[in-house]
């Protein structure tokens, strides 16, 4: 393997994320493409004995503390999923969201917002919470492009607003105390509501004919009456946030008894029961077990990498540009969109954290924050096409074409593209919180 | 026959990784409470659970590691499906037919380390760290089965897809 070690070291990479493209593209799970690149990388470009090296990376990132709180919470999301929460969403908020620009077009963003806190993923708040509100927005006559717009952009929060699964994953692959990263998400994620939902008064206020009319505002305590369903599910989100705010509990202690209220809020709620909670078990079971499977593949990947000090020589070559932050994350954001446009947003992470995070810490930038950044970038690329999930689901959902419902989500798109400029002109909106948190 | 036994042994593997996770659960929930009945009544009535965390990881790695077959053969894995589901049936079923014999072949290999790493530990008595040391043998055990049964479970799935001549697989679209 002589000739091999003279490679040069932009040779070996290429060779390498060859080796991955084509795997990918061939249609190999995501995790055993990632464990064949780094088994190439290892066995043709370094001396360490890849098979030892494989099962201690397995076995030595399958246990760990602040893993544990992963199938906890996607548990909690499945439960809360399969429970009333969503048929209560629509009712629930509509009442109070009839006077404002926009009116009922603001269920779809904060019940989304409120979604994707308990469920964390992107797909699940589009299916559930589009399943109620898309068929009651357009009886009422609200216009097909920013009900599908709000819908899509909106349910991408679930990656962002704690609990956040990927937040998790980004968490654990580069070692971030994963309660600070949530902490983190819970300001930025404010804002992108407030900037869709800016957005959403803004076309009304422009346009007074889009905008369908609602009635006579309800008195209070009917609002309050129509809403009481919600109040225990604002709890638990609230609770789980402030309890790790507080440093009270670690996630995982927080993602257990998020576990165990969400069930006893699913039984007194009705409607669910043995059956319900052996789908929503296994499910959780499968989606834990594929992201811990990507989690292994990806950590397996770093170390072949570090192996073969690629990212580190990458890094140092970075260096010599005397690149500004800015331009590197200039250049990130594009290489991610593209990214994202044929990979999904864990495998994007876990790519990004075994190969650039060297680069990214290299040029200064704080990986808390790079944490936030990317999960705002896989965001975007949710609602891009051609793979963007949340566009499918929604295809799925309402039968539109698939480029229909990416032009809806386009403005929402920008608007993403908005709060990574706006978290990279304010950075402390990521970090006052969690700096705030002490230890 | 042997199919009825094999989607039994991939279900059961699935639910001894589901019950890992409802104990996890169990057992974090479990002190927790410990932990605010000692904030309630003082340290007379602190208590922990020794080694807790070592067993919530422990239930976390046989949880994931067991639920590798059957997530396969649900199509819960995650892998990139724009390509090939532009072609043909034919160049879909080769190309099937090359990721399952590859992956099989990647997993049968990590499945012979990881049997020899549960040998180490065996063979040199590691325990774990905690209050209560365990033979770390034990708890790999779960990772050597589930990555054996996702080795079979890809092979199955090789000679079932050769014998229907087309990719028989069908993905969940999880995220």
């Amino acid at each position: 393997m002589t000739f091999l070690s003279e490679l040069s070291d932009p040779a070996v990479f290429s060779i390498l994320l060859g080796v991955l493209l084509v795997m990918l593209a061939a249609g190999l799970w995501v995790a055993l493409s990632l464990i064949v690149m780094a088994f190439v990388a290892i066995a043709l470009f370094s001396n360490a004995p890849e098979g030892l090296v494989l099962a201690t990376t397995l076995w030595g990132h399958s246990h760990s503390w602040p893993l544990a709180a992963l199938p906890l919470f996607i548990l909690m999301g499945e439960i809360l999923l399969r429970s009333r929460l969503s048929e209560d969403m629509f009712s629930g908020l509509a009442p109070w969201l009839s006077r404002v620009p926009g009116r009922l077009l603001h269920v779809n963003i904060l019940g989304c917002a409120i979604f994707a806190a308990v469920s964390g993923s992107s797909a699940a708040t589009a299916a559930t919470i589009g399943r109620m509100s898309v068929p009651e927005l357009k009886e009422r006559g609200y216009p097909d492009s920013l009900i599908l717009g709000t819908l899509a952009g909106s349910a991408t929060l679930g990656l962002l607003i704690p609990p956040s699964i990927i937040l998790i994953v980004y968490g654990v692959a580069t070692e971030q105390s994963i309660a600070r990263l949530f902490v983190a998400g819970v300001l930025p994620g404010a804002m992108l509501v407030g900037l869709f939902a800016a957005y959403v008064a803004l076309r009304a206020w422009m346009n007074k004919d889009l905008i369908p009319d609602e009635g006579p505002s309800v008195p209070f305590m009917e609002k309050v009456k129509a809403s009481r369903r919600l109040i225990p599910v604002m709890l638990l989100i609230g609770g789980v946030i402030g309890t790790i705010y507080t440093g009270v509990a670690s996630p995982t202690d927080a993602a257990a008894i998020g576990v165990v209220l969400s069930l006893i809020l699913a039984i007194l709620s009705g409607g669910f029961g043995k059956t319900q909670f052996k789908e929503a078990l296994l499910s959780a079971t499968r989606t834990s077990a594929m992201i811990a499977f990507i989690l292994m593949g990806a950590a397996f990947l770093a170390i072949a990498m570090g192996f073969t000090g690629i990212p580190r020589n990458l890094a140092t070559w970075i260096g010599t540009f005397n690149l500004s932050p800015y331009a590197l994350l200039a250049v990130l954001t594009v290489f991610f969109i593209l990214l994202g446009c044929f990979l999904d947003g864990i495998s994007v992470v876990v790519l990004t954290t075994s190969i650039i995070l060297p680069m990214v810490e290299a040029v200064g930038i704080d990986p808390l924050w790079f944490g936030i950044y990317l999960v705002l970038v896989v965001e975007m690329s949710q609602i891009t096409p051609p793979v963007g999930f949340n566009l499918f689901v929604i295809q799925g959902l309402t039968g539109y074409n698939i480029l229909k419902v990416a032009k809806a989500a386009l403005p929402f798109f920008f608007l993403l593209l908005l709060g990574v400029l706006l978290i990279t002109a304010f950075p402390s909106i990521v970090t006052l919180l969690p700096n705030a948190m002490g230890n | 026959m042997i199919r009825r036994v094999l989607d039994g042994l991939y279900l059961t593997a699935g639910w001894i990784a589901a019950l890992s996770i409802l104990f996890i659960c169990t057992i974090v929930t479990a002190q927790v409470s410990l932990n605010i009945l000692a904030r309630i009544g003082g340290p007379d009535l602190s208590f922990t659970i020794p080694s807790y965390a070592d067993f919530a990881g422990f239930a976390l790695a046989t949880a994931s590691f067991m639920a590798l077959s059957y997530t396969l053969r649900m199509g819960g894995h995650i892998r990139v499906n724009l390509l090939i589901q532009r072609l043909g049936e034919t160049p879909r079923w080769l190309l099937e037919l090359f990721t399952l014999a590859l992956g099989g072949f990647m997993a049968g290999y990590a499945t012979y380390y990881a049997a020899s790493l549960l040998w180490e530990s065996w063979h040199y008595g590691d325990m774990s760290t905690g209050i209560i040391a365990i033979p770390l043998w034990i708890p790999q055990m779960s990772m050597v089965a589930g990555l054996g049964l996702l080795t079979i479970a890809l092979l199955d799935t090789l000679i079932e897809s050769l014998l229907a001549r087309k990719p028989i697989l069908s993905d969940e679209g999880a995220e």
